[in-house]
C-alpha cells in the first residue's frame, strides 16, 4: 500500500467521521447562537438517537442484513431517532434550561451536566451498560477507490449529512421561521417586539438542534454497529470543538468545523499516534479556545455579557 | 465562626472534640475510610471553593491538580525515598504551579468558555499521565508508595491516623480560607465575582488576583493529592477523571458557593451519601444527576450559601 | 452544621451494631455496575452456585450458616480500597474472593495482608500482584507472563506470524499483557513492527488500522477487553487489512462475534486463562448446573466456582471461625482438583496450573484448538 493510498483511505476515514461531528456540531452552534448556553447535553441526545434506532430495529426484530429494503428500515430509526430526540430536547429545555434563563453561568452549566448524568444513566438502566450491537441492515459492501476502501456505511454517512446540511441551510435562510431564528439569536428584544415568539422558537432551535444529533447517532450506531452509553460524553465534547473551530453560532462554520476534524483527528492519529488521539482534539480545544474563540469563519452570537 | 452567625467560640471547640472523639465511640476501620476520605473530599472542596466561590472562575478540570500531587509525592517517594511529611508542600507548590500555568493563558477567556478550556486540561493532564509510561507507570499508574509514619509509628493500611490526618489539614485549611475570606484579597476576589469590569477599573489588579486563587485553591489540592496518595498505596489514573472534578464542584455547589464551612458539609454530605446508598448503587449516578437539576433550580445557593452563586 | 454531625456519627454508629449471630461470611468483590458488569456478574454467579451445590451437600462448617456478601468495586481503586476494608472490618467475613481487574486487585490486596485476611483471585492476571509477596493472596488463573508468552510462541511458530503489529487497550490489565507479549517476541527474534495503545471506550480504529495496513504486518495481537476488541476486528475486515488477529483472554466473551459480525470474526483466534472446560468431563457438571440457572456460561465463570470451592475446603478443614486458621489451612493446601485441573500453589500464590488455551472463532462460534501447558 503506497503512501498515497495511505493517505487517501485517512482522508476517506475522516470524511466519515467528520460529517458525524459536523451533525452534532450544529445542534450546539445553533443553541449557543439564540442562548449563549453550551449544551452540555447535547451529546447523549447523540448518544439517544443511536439507542432509539436500536429500538427501532429491536421492535422490528431486524437481525441482519436485509438487503432490497435496508432503506425504508434506515429512515425508520431516523424517524423514531429524531421523533424521540426532538422531544428529548424540548424537554430538557423545558424543565432545566428555561427556568434558569436569567441564572448565572455556573448555574446553567450544573444543571446541564446534572441532565447529561441523568440521560446517560436513564439510557444505562434501560439498555444495560454494555455495548449493544446494532444489525447491519445494510449489506457491507466495499469498493476499492483508488487504492483505498470505501464502504457504502461511509458513502450513505457523508451523503446523508450532506442532504441534511443543505436542509437545514436552506430553513435557516429560505424559511420565514428560520429567519426567525436568526432574528432571536440576532437581538431576541427586538425579535419579541417583533411579534417573534421567542419562547416557540428557542424550542424549535432545540428540537432541531437535537433531530439533527439524531440523525447522527443513527448513522454513527450503523456506521460502528455497536453503541454504549459512555459514547455521548466525548463525541460531544469533539463535535463542541467542531463547532467552536468553525465558528460558534455560525451554521456553515459547524459543517467547516466537523468535516476539517474528522480529517484532523484522522491524519493524526492515522501518522502521529492513536494514543493521544484525544489530546489532539483536546489540545485543539483548549488553544482555540484560547487564542482564536472566534474560530475559522467567525462567531455569531450577540455578547450579552 | 462564619457566615454571620455570630460568636459561638465553643462551637468550633465542640466540633473538634467531637471529631477526635468519633473513632472511639463505635466506629470501625470501614466507617473511618469513608470519613478519611470525606476529609480529603473537604479539603478538595475547599481549593475549589477559592477559585469558584471566592473569585468565581469555572472550573471543571480540577481533578488535574489532584493528580499533580499525588503523583508528585509517589515519584519523590519512589524515586528519591522521600517521605510523605516533606512531600507535602512540594506537592502543593507543583500543582500551585500547574494551576498558575494554567491561568495565565486562561483567564482572559470568558465564562462558559474557562469552564471548558478547565475540562479540557483536566482531560489532558489524565490522558497525558495515561500515557508517559515510564514516569507515570501508566495505565497501572504507580504501586508501593510508602504510607507514612510519624516517629516509629507506622500508618499503614489503618484507616484512623488518615482520618485524623486529614481532618487535622482540613481545618487547618478551613481557618486559611476564612482568614483568607475576610481579608483584602478576599475583598478584592469578591469585587471580581461580582462585577468584574468595575473592580477593573476600581484599581484591581484582577490578572493576578485570579492566578493567586488558582494557585491557592491548586495548592489545595495538591496536598489532598499527597494525602491521597500516601493513603492508597497505589494511584492510577482513573482516579482522577471528569466525574471526579464534577463531584468536588457539586460538593461545593450544595454546600453553598463561598461558604467554607459550607462546602465541608458538602464534601461530608457526598462521601458518606453513595456508602449509605450502596444498596441502590445502580440509580447512584441517576440520583446524582437529578439532585444536581434540582439543586440548581430550587436551591441555587446550596444548604450553607449567602446571596447568588458567582456569575 | 455540629448537628449534622453528630447525627452522622449517630447512624455510622447504629449501622455498625446489628445482631451477631453465628454466621460465617465469604466475600465478593467485583464490578457489579458499569461496563463491565457483565464479567462481575458471571463471577458472582458462579460462586454463588458453589455455594449452593455445597450447602446442599451438608453443613460446611458445622453451627454456622454461611453466606455470600457480594460488593460492588466499580472497577476504581479507590472504591476496591473502600470495599476491602468494609470486609476486614466485618469480623465474619473469613475469606474473600475478588477482585476482578488487576488494577484493583493490587491495592486491595494490600488491604486484605494487613487483616490476614486470604484472597483468591479467579481472574486477575497482572503477574505484579502476587510478586508484592503477600501470603494472604492467591489465585487460580495462569498470569499474563504466561499468557502473553504462550500468544506468541503460538503465533510465531503454529501459525507462522513472524511480523506482529501489537496493541493494547492502556490498562493494567492489557499494558501488562502487551508488555509479556512483546518480550516474548522479541525474544523468539520476531519482529514487533509497532506497539500502540487505544483508550478504552474507543470507537474508530480506522485511522490505527490503516497505519497497520501500510506496514503489512502478518498478524495483530490485541490485549485488551471485548468491546474494543469487537470494533477492531470489524473494522479490520472492512478495512481489508489481511492479517491473522489474535487476543488475549479479554476477547473471550459470546458477545465478541455478535459486536464484530460472525463475518468478520471468522478466524480470529485468542488465548484463555485456563483450558477448554467444555472439554473436562468434571466441569460438565458445573456448566450444567450453571446453564439450568443462569443461561450461557460466561467466560469467568468456572473461575469464581473454582476459586469459591476452594475456599470452602479451607474454611472447612479449618474447621473454626477464624482468620488465621482458614489462612493457614489454605497454606496447607497440597493439591485441589476442580473442574479446572488441579491447583497446587506456589509461594507466591500462584497456581501452578498454568494452562493456557487457545481457541479461534470458527461459524460464528469459539472452538477449542490448543492448549499450552507452562
Amino acid at each position: 500500500m503506497t503512501w498515497y493510498h495511505t493517505l487517501l483511505q485517512h482522508l476517506i476515514n475522516g470524511l466519515a467521521l467528520g460529517a458525524v461531528y459536523a451533525l452534532i456540531a450544529l445542534g450546539y452552534t445553533m443553541v449557543y447562537g439564540i442562548l449563549q448556553l453550551i449544551n452540555f447535553a447535547h451529546g447523549e441526545v447523540f448518544m439517544l438517537g443511536a439507542y432509539f434506532g436500536l429500538s427501532a430495529l429491536l421492535l422490528g426484530q431486524v437481525t441482519g442484513p436485509l438487503p432490497g429494503v435496508w432503506c425504508w428500515w434506515v429512515t425508520g430509526m431516523m424517524l423514531l431517532a429524531i421523533l424521540g430526540c426532538s422531544l428529548t430536547g424540548c424537554a430538557i429545555e423545558r424543565l432545566a434550561y428555561r427556568p434558569l434563563r436569567r441564572a448565572p453561568k455556573l448555574s446553567l452549566l450544573i444543571t446541564a451536566i446534572g441532565m447529561s448524568f441523568v440521560l446517560q444513566n436513564v439510557v444505562m438502566l434501560t439498555y444495560g451498560a454494555q455495548d449493544r450491537h446494532i444489525p447491519s441492515v445494510m449489506p457491507t459492501i466495499r469498493w476499492t477507490v483508488g487504492g483505498a476502501s470505501v464502504t457504502a456505511m461511509q458513502v450513505v454517512l457523508v451523503c446523508s449529512g450532506l442532504v441534511v446540511m443543505l436542509a437545514l441551510h436552506l430553513f435557516i435562510r429560505r424559511t420565514r421561521v428560520g429567519w426567525a431564528m436568526q432574528a432571536t439569536a440576532q437581538d431576541p428584544v427586538a425579535a419579541r417586539l417583533m411579534g417573534i415568539p421567542v419562547d416557540r422558537i428557542i424550542a424549535l432551535t432545540f428540537a432541531l438542534g437535537s433531530a439533527l444529533a439524531a440523525v447522527g447517532g443513527v448513522l454513527f450506531g450503523l456506521y460502528y454497529a455497536t453503541v454504549n452509553f459512555h459514547d455521548g460524553y466525548l463525541m460531544g465534547l469533539k463535535a463542541f470543538t467542531a463547532a467552536v473551530l468553525g465558528g460558534i453560532g455560525n451554521i456553515p462554520g459547524a459543517m467547516l468545523g466537523g468535516t476539517l476534524l474528522g480529517l484532523l483527528e484522522s491524519v493524526g492519529a492515522g501518522y502521529l499516534s492513536s494514543q493521544w488521539k484525544n489530546v489532539f482534539a483536546f489540545v485543539i480545544l483548549v488553544l482555540l479556545l484560547i487564542c482564536r474563540p472566534r474560530g475559522l469563519l467567525g462567531e455569531r452570537v450577540v455578547d450579552r455579557d | 465562626m462564619t457566615n454571620g452567625r455570630g460568636q459561638r467560640p465553643w462551637v468550633p471547640v465542640l466540633v473538634v472534640a467531637g471529631c477526635a472523639v468519633l473513632p472511639w465511640v463505635g466506629l470501625n476501620a470501614y466507617h473511618l475510610e469513608v470519613l478519611a476520605t470525606a476529609g480529603l473530599n473537604a479539603l478538595l472542596a475547599l481549593g475549589l471553593n477559592i477559585i469558584v466561590g471566592f473569585a468565581g472562575l469555572l472550573n471543571l478540570g480540577f481533578a488535574a491538580f489532584f493528580a499533580i500531587g499525588a503523583y508528585t509525592y509517589a515519584l519523590l517517594n519512589l524515586h528519591l525515598g522521600w517521605a510523605m511529611w516533606w512531600a507535602l508542600p512540594v506537592s502543593a507548590m507543583t500543582a500551585g504551579l500547574a494551576g498558575v500555568l494554567l491561568g495565565m493563558p486562561a483567564i482572559r477567556v470568558r465564562g462558559d468558555y474557562l469552564a471548558i478550556v478547565t475540562l479540557g486540561f483536566g482531560e489532558i493532564v489524565r490522558i497525558v499521565v495515561t500515557n508517559l509510561e515510564q514516569w507515570t507507570g501508566g495505565p497501572n499508574g504507580l504501586l508501593g508508595i510508602a504510607h507514612p509514619s510519624l516517629g516509629r509509628y507506622q500508618f499503614g493500611v489503618e484507616s484512623r491516623p488518615y482520618y485524623y490526618l486529614s481532618w487535622l489539614l482540613v481545618w487547618i485549611a478551613f481557618v486559611a480560607c476564612v482568614r483568607l475570606s475576610q481579608s483584602r484579597i478576599g475583598r478584592a476576589w469578591a469585587a471580581i465575582r461580582e462585577d468584574e469590569l468595575a473592580a477593573r477599573c476600581a484599581g484591581v489588579d484582577v490578572d493576578r488576583l485570579k492566578l493567586t486563587a488558582l494557585g491557592c485553591g491548586a495548592a489545595m489540592a495538591g496536598v489532598a493529592g499527597c494525602l491521597f496518595a500516601a493513603k492508597q498505596g497505589t494511584i492510577t489514573p482513573d482516579s482522577f477523571d471528569f466525574i471526579q472534578s464534577v463531584m468536588i464542584l457539586a460538593m461545593v455547589v450544595l454546600g453553598g458557593l463561598g461558604s467554607c464551612g459550607g462546602v465541608i458539609v458538602g464534601a461530608v454530605v457526598l462521601s458518606v451519601l453513595p456508602e449509605l446508598l450502596r444498596g441502590v448503587a445502580m440509580y447512584r449516578m441517576l440520583l446524582f444527576g437529578v439532585a444536581l437539576v434540582v439543586i440548581m433550580r430550587c436551591r441555587p445557593q446550596g444548604l450553607w450559601g449567602h446571596g447568588t452563586p458567582a456569575r | 452544621m455540629r448537628q449534622l454531625a453528630w447525627l452522622l456519627a449517630g447512624v455510622l454508629w447504629l449501622t455498625s451494631c446489628g445482631p451477631r449471630e453465628p454466621v460465617v461470611k465469604i466475600g465478593f468483590a467485583g464490578p457489579l455496575t458499569g461496563d463491565q458488569a457483565a464479567h462481575g456478574l458471571d463471577l458472582l454467579r458462579g460462586a454463588q452456585l458453589a455455594l449452593e451445590e455445597a450447602q446442599r451437600q451438608g453443613p460446611i462448617l458445622p453451627g454456622h450458616r454461611v453466606e455470600l456478601v457480594a460488593m460492588d468495586d466499580q472497577r476504581s481503586p479507590t472504591q476496591a480500597v473502600s470495599v476491602a476494608k468494609k470486609f476486614v472490618a466485618d469480623p465474619d467475613v473469613m475469606a474473600v474472593i475478588g477482585h476482578l481487574n488487576s488494577s484493583c486487585t493490587m491495592p486491595a490486596s494490600a488491604v486484605y495482608h494487613t487483616a490476614r485476611l486470604l484472597e483468591l483471585s479467579p481472574v486477575s492476571s497482572n503477574p505484579q500482584i502476587s510478586r508484592q509477596g503477600f501470603e494472604t493472596f492467591y489465585r487460580i488463573c495462569a498470569t499474563d507472563d504466561v499468557q502473553g508468552p504462550a500468544a506468541a510462541q503460538f503465533l510465531m511458530d503454529q501459525l507462522q506470524a513472524r511480523r506482529i503489529f501489537l496493541i493494547d487497550d492502556m490498562t493494567t490489565y492489557g499494558r501488562g499483557l502487551a508488555n509479556e507479549f512483546a518480550r516474548a517476541v522479541q525474544e523468539h527474534r520476531g519482529q514487533l513492527l509497532g506497539h500502540e495503545g487505544i483508550p478504552q471506550g474507543e470507537k474508530d480504529f480506522a485511522p490505527l488500522l490503516t497505519k497497520i495496513k501500510s506496514l503489512a504486518p502478518e498478524a495483530i495481537y490485541f490485549a485488551g477487553m471485548y468491546p474494543e476488541g469487537a470494533l477492531l476486528i470489524k473494522q479490520r475486515y472492512e478495512l481489508q487489512v489481511p492479517a491473522i488477529f489474535m487476543g488475549g483472554d479479554g476477547l473471550f466473551e459470546e458477545a465478541l462475534v455478535q459486536l464484530a459480525t460472525p463475518q468478520a470474526a471468522e478466524g480470529v483466534y485468542l488465548t484463555t486463562l485456563g483450558g477448554d472446560i467444555a472439554g473436562v468431563p468434571a466441569a460438565q457438571g458445573f456448566v450444567r448446573a450453571y446453564e439450568a440457572k443462569y443461561g450461557a456460561v460466561g467466560a469467568y465463570s468456572a473461575y469464581a466456582y473454582e476459586a469459591m470451592n476452594i475456599v470452602l475446603w479451607a474454611i472447612k478443614t479449618a474447621g473454626q471461625k477464624d482468620r488465621a486458621a482458614v489462612l493457614a489451612a489454605m497454606k496447607h493446601l497440597k493439591e485441589y482438583s476442580g473442574i479446572l485441573g488441579v491447583h497446587t500453589f506456589n509461594e507466591q500464590g500462584d497456581t501452578r496450573n498454568r494452562i493456557i488455551g487457545i481457541f479461534t472463532v470458527r461459524n460464528g462460534r469459539f472452538t477449542f484448538v490448543t492448549q499450552v501447558v507452562k
